[in-house]
């Protein structure tokens, strides 16, 4: 059963990371979900009795119960994971609205051209090169 | 004072456990080297305090700064103090590392005490950089000592050390970073651009606190350096070297405090040197040295800042004839100026003569050395102090507050009293000589009139020095070719270089990080994954990979995996949105079915509700959205390259985490009979289902906590979704 576990939540994983890396922010959201489905399936799989019947008492015939403390933290993480995804959701719907896009190389291009015509006004700050201005400071040493 | 009282009733010291599991104690001893640096830390920082109060307000008003930021400075070198007297205490290698790097960030702050000023935050950050990147190497050596000897208390390292490679290397890094603080050749460039710093931090971190604690750790680590004489003969030769390139760059420079950083880095070679030389004439030596140049240079460094606020000279040639104007200042920095010098009636006499006596055991080649360098020190001395205050009187002179003036009075009448009283000066070196040589050592310090060896090398140093002093101008034009060639090849030219190529990497890296979305992922996941994968690679193999029952009973569970598995597969190639969110579903409900199967009907059931409402919700943010925004987006296509770098990305990570995932699954072995008992239980805490147990009851703050969670993001995801939320 190992193997098989691994696999599966592999693919999951990997099909998550490859939606993440999309541009899409619905794609992203996507890969998300994968992935944290990933995480839920591991810690179901974690458990020290992997099937069995449930872990309701009273416990009856020879059948192994199942391990209740995976359950307990699945069941927390789904409920957080659900929270998270719906806000994100919502915020991408949020973007869609400022922006009129969901699309985040036309975001972060947008952003750029904005950052630049802010920068445009003003001076830049020295700080940025401060280390490339050192041969000055060199200079004055030698006196 | 209390220092010097708990010195002279015997020490003593204390410690308490730190960090047990480490065998980490936070262990102080008072000994006599603790006693001597310490005693040097508090009493010289007591003056530079009284100094600072009236330096300090000047300085701001100059810059016209506000006059609460005094508070910073004096904040900052209260730091300093602490650290140094807890550094010069510590039995513990690793409480030493760590004050150690304390009194880095205190000299960082108090360097870059003018922030506005450009040159003093480059200089703040080259001393913090040379000292801190240095002090890494330290704590290698020290985490080496203790994977050799399996302790890193000092009093447990000498009993138990013996000569080997390992310890060799060991000594020798921390070694490093001791000769990377106390300003020694080749990291000797930091000490002089750390004069950027206001006065009072350099009377006190530059002479008697933050580059005493390189010759400090030294001395603390020397029954360690004893063991390998190369380690020793490699002190001698960077002390000798630093006391010659600082003796000449002193000769050859103008600047008031250059001359006299230039001058504390040949001073500490000395110091070096005999650390070097060894046995109790060097150990005597050594400790007497530091003890009588602090007195003397943070005097001296004190005179500097006073002559400066009071005519505006920052340099030779400014200034002069100031004997007569301010013959208090005059006669103290004269003594101090005497003391460095070497001239009878002064503690430096014996400084000297101790220094030469240590150079003598070693033979007449390391003697005659020893007399240059004298010569070199006896000439910058007295071209600065000449320089001052003899000649004609140059300039404006301002008045300046008493007490920029008196504590350097002070410290030179202690310079004279140690030269005409030698012997509890004597006896503090000699104490602070013991546990360095941990042996006992004698300390002989008084006049002979008569033709010994050292009191000819002393009047050969005085006559050359003079000659020196004289043909002055002469000097000039090699010197400065020596400071230029020094500049051109030295070895700041590489520390601008690789802070320069540092700044550019971060940038470059910095660029590739945040530029969007998903470049910070891949910033993440690739380094993380490489890490585990990493792990994964050196962890031994054996048993890890166990493949466990596939009983015929788990046969719909493989089939819900394996739906599970393709759907999640099938969602990457969905062009559509509807199509994601369909797939999607059916890995959820997949999920939920695997859920159910193995034995988790909670799980199953709300995992079940949560694809319902996702779907709902997926479905819905959709409907909202115009058609040909998404439609866009589904016709997006990447450029070939950019796909397969995706799917190797994901490939990759897939992989590497089936691999962690199953050799996690492997060990423990699924065990029976845990859960049972676990179940059996849910009664008595008035239950059926034990995971409705452990939610509410074993875990219920978490899920109180839980809740308000969900409620905040439905919250957030109703104004968001009613546009009331803008970003």
């Amino acid at each position: 059963m190992n193997p098989l576990f691994a696999i599966v939540i592999g693919v999951l994983f990997g099909c998550g990371v490859f939606l993440l890396l999309k541009p899409d922010l619905f794609r992203v959201i996507a890969g998300l979900v994968l992935v944290s489905n990933a995480a839920n399936l591991t810690l179901m799989a974690s458990g020290l009795t992997r099937s069995g019947q449930a872990p309701i008492a009273p416990v009856e015939g020879n059948e192994p119960v199942a391990d209740p403390l995976v359950q307990a933290m699945t069941l927390t993480a789904l409920v957080i994971g659900f929270a998270v995804t719906s806000v994100l959701l919502a915020l991408c719907y949020g973007v869609y609205r400022a922006r009129r896009s969901v699309d985040l190389d036309e975001l972060s291009r947008e952003e750029a051209a904005e950052a630049a015509a802010l920068e445009a006004d003003e001076p830049p700050l020295d700080e940025e090169s401060e280390y490339d201005q050192q041969d000055e400071f060199d200079e004055e040493i030698v006196r | 004072m209390a220092i010097a009282i708990g010195w002279s009733a015997g020490g003593g010291g204390f410690g308490v456990a730190w960090a047990p599991t480490w065998d980490l104690r936070l262990a102080f001893e008072l000994d006599g080297l603790a006693a001597l640096y310490g005693v040097l830390a508090a009493g010289i920082g007591t003056l530079v305090f009284l100094y600072a109060s009236a330096y300090v307000p000047r300085h701001l008003a100059h810059q016209e700064r506000s006059r609460r930021e005094e508070a910073r400075l004096h904040g900052a070198m209260v730091l300093f103090l602490v650290s140094m007297l807890g550094l010069v205490m510590a039995q513990d290698l690793i409480a030493l590392f760590v004050f150690w790097d304390l009194t880095a960030v205190a000299s960082w702050l108090l360097v870059g005490y003018d922030r506005h000023n450009r040159d003093a935050r480059l200089s703040a950050l080259m001393a913090l950089l040379v000292t801190a990147v240095s002090a890494v190497l330290m704590l290698v050596g020290i985490l080496m000592l203790r994977a050799e000897y399996g302790t890193v208390q000092l009093p447990e390292l000498f009993a138990v050390a013996q000569e080997s490679t390992t310890v060799t290397v060991a000594v020798a890094l921390i070694a490093i970073a001791a000769l990377a603080k106390s300003a020694q050749v080749p990291f000797h460039f930091w000490l002089p651009r750390a004069m950027a710093a206001p006065t009072p931090v350099s009377a006190y971190l530059h002479s008697a606190a933050m580059v005493a604690a390189g010759v400090f750790l030294l001395s603390r680590i020397h029954p360690l350096i004893q063991l390998d004489a190369r380690l020793l003969d490699g002190l001698i030769v960077i002390g000798l070297t630093s006391m010659a390139v600082g003796g000449l760059l002193a000769l050859g420079s103008r600047g008031l405090k250059r001359i006299l950083a230039y001058s504390t880095i040949s001073q500490y070679g000395y110091v070096v040197t005999m650390l070097g030389i060894g046995g109790a004439a060097g150990a005597a030596g050594a400790c007497f040295y530091v003890l009588g140049h602090a007195l003397a240079k943070s005097a001296l460094f004190m005179t500097a800042g006073a002559v400066t606020e009071a005519t505006g000279a920052k340099a030779l040639g400014e200034v002069g004839g100031l004997a007569r104007r301010m013959p208090l200042l005059a006669a103290g920095s004269g003594a101090a100026a005497a003391g460095i010098a070497a001239l009878p009636l002064t503690i430096g006499f014996f400084k000297d003569e101790l220094f030469f006596k240590a150079a003598l055991d070693r033979g007449n080649v390391l003697g005659a050395l020893a007399v240059l360098g004298a010569a070199l020190t006896f000439a910058y001395m007295a071209r600065f102090w000449t320089g001052i205050f003899l000649g004609a009187p140059k300039g404006e002179l301002r008045p300046v507050e008493r007490r920029l003036i008196w504590p350097v009075a002070l410290l030179g009448a202690l310079v004279v009293v140690g030269g005409l009283v030698v012997g509890p000066f004597a006896d503090l070196a000699r104490d602070a000589a013991v546990v360095t040589q941990r042996g006992a050592v004698e300390l002989e310090a008084a006049y002979h009139l008569d033709a010994r060896a050292e009191n000819l090398m002393a009047i050969g140093a005085y006559a050359l020095g003079f000659a020196l002093f004289a043909s002055g101008r002469l000097l000039g034009a090699p010197l400065s070719v020596f400071s230029r060639l020094g500049h051109d090849l030295g070895p700041e030219r590489a520390y601008n270089a690789s802070i320069r190529g540092l700044n550019r990497l971060s940038n470059r890296l910095h660029d590739i990080e945040v530029r969007d979305l998903r470049g910070r992922l891949i910033a993440v996941v690739v380094p993380g994954a490489g890490l585990v994968a990493l792990g994964v690679a050196v962890t031994p193999t054996d048993g890890a990979y166990r493949t466990g029952a596939l009983p015929a009973a788990d046969v719909p569970l493989v089939v819900a995996l394996a739906v599970c598995a393709l759907a999640a597969l099938a969602v990457p190639f969905c062009r559509r949105h509807l199509l994601i969110a369909l797939a999607l579903s059916g890995v959820g409900f997949a999920l939920a079915t695997t859920y159910s199967l193995m034995g988790a009907p909670d799980v199953a059931l709300v995992a079940v509700l949560i694809e319902t409402i996702f779907a709902l919700l997926f479905v819905g943010v959709f409907a909202l959205l115009p058609r040909d925004v998404l439609r866009r987006e589904a016709r997006l296509r990447a450029p070939r390259s950019r796909k397969l770098r995706d799917a190797a990305i994901a490939t990759a990570s897939g992989v590497v985490t089936s691999l962690v995932v199953w050799s996690a699954f492997s060990r423990p072995v699924p065990r029976e009979g845990m859960s049972d008992r676990l179940s059996a239980l849910a009664p008595e805490a008035h239950g059926k289902d034990i995971v409705t147990v452990i939610l509410a009851d074993f875990r219920g703050l978490d899920t109180l906590v839980e809740i308000t969670v969900v409620a905040v993001a439905m919250i957030a995801v109703s104004l968001l979704l009613r546009g009331k939320l803008r970003g």
